[in-house]
């Protein structure tokens, strides 16, 4: 065992540093700095900075124009990005889409879609849950009937996290109605500007537009745009869950955060809430060896399978106690509400820096412990596969 | 970074694995705890045959040079059926502070030690410690041969059994260690249960008779001496604590796929299976924790406190629940003392009360 990285992970480790400090945007840098919310353009710059530097396919093997980093690099790679306060790379396209077409799609798409997923040309978004299918996706009722060259398809999808934002939706639809509900789904690729696609915003709690509804009224596509083997999308749709699974431990992110909150705490002379930060931080040194174990196990040629639902439970836990504990720092000043934007024209009110988004961001954080695969259905992966219950 | 074992450590792993499967059942366990000894010399002596006991010891002294993940794996396995052999008191409380120390005559002792010949315990703790280890009322001053050992010492780790005592005490102020046999005269040991089925002693001396030749340490050198000790000590217990909350889900698990309720097995009622998760992850994070505390032992000797501080204060916490949580799970069989599983729920409070609780490390840990 070996807890230190080893000199070429440190000389890595120093490269990405050197990237963030020198040539990530400083525009945008200075809007994370301050805690003010990144916009479409600012988004777009980040994800285009990253392209040039050659790192956007980070997790993708070499032959389709990835990195071919080793999961520590990876994960070294995530960490300094978080730790930064950059957010997280957006997943939709070069961690869920980009890897299930390179893994089954034909040569045609993948010269269509990569290079665009790689140099962030295209905007992805993710049309999986519906109004009725939540945790239970597979009974998605979305149909797509083949048409000629074209299925038409009808139905809505929901969640849509940027959909306002996005070029292109890959969805999970039916083309089948079957005994078993897996069987009969498949995955397919939808230009956003095709007619009969509507996007109606929905607000979360922290006033944010983040989630969308999406309907489909009779949106003709073009057959070649299904990925693989049409009623094999629900083999594809657990491929592309499963290939998101280091990084959504946030770990980068929460010690930057906490980091921040230890320095709010620091000067407030609350035995109760430092006992707590104390606490919260021991919480995240167990994550971070958690994530740590199953990168080592990995790279030792195991395949650790379901025992990585504990980042995703973990690390939105802390994720979500780290935005409580900013609350409860605030005291009283919890009470105002600068909407999602800050204050914009208006005079920051009375009370302290930290405590003007703290509620916001505390509303916000709520909706990890339900996406992604809630918490409890992570609880019902772990029964079924690592305890055999 | 590599957090996998090696090869060596996976064979020591098997090793004791296979010896726990095979020979200590749950009811052998309970035959050593009605013996009046309290824990089987047989195995002892295999323990020693085996080379365990001097896993901890350095070439120089006889030993294998091991240090505290392979210490961590031999406790991991232990915890998991419950050993209540004297491991922790004679091996790495008195063995490794003596493998440390520059004390003249350590070669012999710790040959004894791993020869399986001699048990000597580490009398630290006193009414009024309150988790001050260097907390001394027991003193050494000058008689008219020699020197004169008075004081009461408490909780003493199988002191009734040991052939040796190492206590601390104070000396012209100064923190002392010196090591006596526990049968001279003055010496008066009340041995007493523990909740774990293990003993511990209160020990008093009355103008004991030591020489200048017993003294280990003084001073500063004590100090580290016994810090060392106790912390190597708390990242055993918690390595043991870990065992024993694997063991407590595995039977959870075990238990609930064979008892049938309402016509079916409890384990498919989900309510229950959220709980096992539960009790999975906290093993797994207090696992994490284990290995960053265990790797800091070995190579970081400014933040190896402080790691083993949050180790501990997890364990506490997450042990108490495992454990109550397992019995619960068993329904009525669980406050059964006939079933292990209730055991394990001691074993879990008795570490919580060793070296420091939760509460105690939290704080610490918060401090540094």
């Amino acid at each position: 065992m070996e807890i230190n990285f080893t000199e070429a992970d440190i000389k890595f480790r120093d490269e990405v540093r050197a990237y963030l400090k020198d040539d990530y945007p400083a525009h945008v840098r200075d809007k994370q700095n301050n805690g003010i919310e990144l916009t479409k353009q600012d988004m777009i710059d980040y994800h285009k900075s990253v392209s040039a530097k050659g790192w956007m396919g980070y997790n993708w093997p070499v032959e389709y124009g990835g990195t071919g980093w080793s999961s520590t690099q990876i994960y070294i790679f995530q960490t300094e990005f978080g730790l930064a306060g950059c957010p997280p790379l957006l997943a939709f396209g070069v961690s869920m889409v980009g890897p299930v077409i390179y893994t089954f799609g034909n040569d045609e798409q993948k010269a269509k879609y990569l290079p665009d997923i790689l140099n962030f040309d295209t905007w992805w978004c993710q049309g999986y849950s519906e109004p009725g299918s939540g945790s239970d996706l597979a009974s998605l009722k979305t149909k797509a009937v083949r048409d000629g060259d074209d299925y038409i398809i009808n139905g809505s999808k929901t969640w849509t996290t940027l959909a306002q934002n996005a070029d292109w939706i890959f969805c999970l639809v039916r083309t089948e109605t079957t005994q078993i509900k897996q069987e009969g789904i498949s995955f397919i690729l939808i230009d956003m500007k095709t007619p009969g696609i509507e996007v109606k915003p929905i607000i979360t709690l922290d006033g944010e537009h983040e989630v969308n509804s999406v309907f489909f009224t009779d949106v003709r596509v073009p057959a070649e745009n299904l990925i693989g083997e049409e009623g094999k999308g629900w083999t594809y749709a657990k491929f592309l869950l499963a290939h998101e699974r280091f990084g959504i431990a946030a770990v980068g992110n929460s010690k930057r955060s906490l980091q921040m909150l230890k320095n709010v705490v620091g000067e407030l002379d609350n035995p109760e809430l430092s006992r707590k930060v104390a606490n919260l931080e021991i919480n995240l040194t167990s994550l971070e060896f958690t994530e740590l174990r199953l990168l080592s196990a990995l790279e030792n040629g195991a395949h650790p399978g379901a025992e990585s639902s504990i980042l995703k439970i973990r690390g939105t836990e802390i994720q979500q106690e780290l935005t409580e504990l900013f609350v409860e720092a605030a005291g009283e000043y919890a009470l105002i509400y600068p909407g999602p934007h800050g204050h914009g024209d208006n005079a920051k009110p009375a009370g302290p820096e930290h405590a003007a988004q703290s509620v916001s961001k505390y509303l916000n954080m709520r909706k990890t412990s339900i996406y992604g695969g809630s918490n409890e259905i992570q609880k019902n992966i772990i029964s079924k596969h690592v305890l055999g219950v | 970074m590599n957090l996998n074992y090696s090869d060596e450590q996976q064979m020591l792993r098997d090793q004791v694995q296979k010896f726990c499967e095979s020979d200590y059942s749950f009811n052998k366990r309970e035959e050593i705890l009605k013996s009046e000894l309290g824990y089987d010399l047989e195995l002892w002596k295999l323990f020693a045959e085996l080379g365990w006991l001097s896993i901890p010891f350095s070439e120089e002294n006889g030993g294998f040079g091991y240090g505290p993940i392979e210490l961590s794996v031999l406790f991991e396995e232990f915890g998991k059926v419950l050993i209540v052999e004297p491991y922790l008191s004679t091996v790495v409380l008195s063995g490794s502070l003596l493998d440390k120390s520059n004390y003249a005559e350590k070669g012999s002792l710790i040959e004894s030690i791993s020869s399986g010949q001699s048990q000597i315990s580490l009398a630290y703790l006193e009414e009024g410690s309150k988790n001050d280890h260097t907390f001394a009322n027991t003193n050494i001053s000058n008689s008219g041969s020699g020197l004169a050992l008075n004081g009461t010492k408490a909780l003493v780790l199988n002191g009734g059994n040991a052939d040796k005592l190492i206590v601390t005490a104070k000396m012209d102020d100064n923190l002392t260690i010196v090591i006596l046999d526990s049968n001279l005269d003055g010496v008066s040991i009340n041995s007493y249960p523990t909740i774990d089925g293990q003993t511990c002693a209160e020990i008093s001396f009355e103008n004991v008779e030591i020489s200048e030749s017993s003294i280990i340490a003084t001073g500063d050198e004590a100090t580290n001496l016994l810090e060392n000790s106790i912390n190597l000590a708390t990242l055993c217990i918690s390595a043991e604590s870990i065992g024993c909350m694997t063991a407590c889900y595995l039977k959870t698990v075990e238990y609930t796929k064979g008892r049938e309720q309402f016509g079916q097995p409890i384990s498919n009622f989900q309510v229950l299976q959220h709980k096992m998760v539960d009790m999975f992850i906290e093993s797994e994070v207090c696992k994490s924790l284990l290995f960053k505390a265990m790797l800091e032992c070995e190579s970081n000797e400014s933040s190896k406190l402080k790691s083993v501080s949050a180790l501990k204060a997890q364990i506490g916490k997450s042990g108490k629940a495992v454990a109550q949580d397992a019995v619960q799970l068993h329904g009525g069989m669980g406050v059964s003392d006939e079933m292990s599983i209730g055991h394990y729920l001691k074993k879990l409070i008795a570490v919580d009360a060793l070296f420091g609780n939760s509460n105690y490390h939290l704080s610490k840990y918060s401090q540094m």
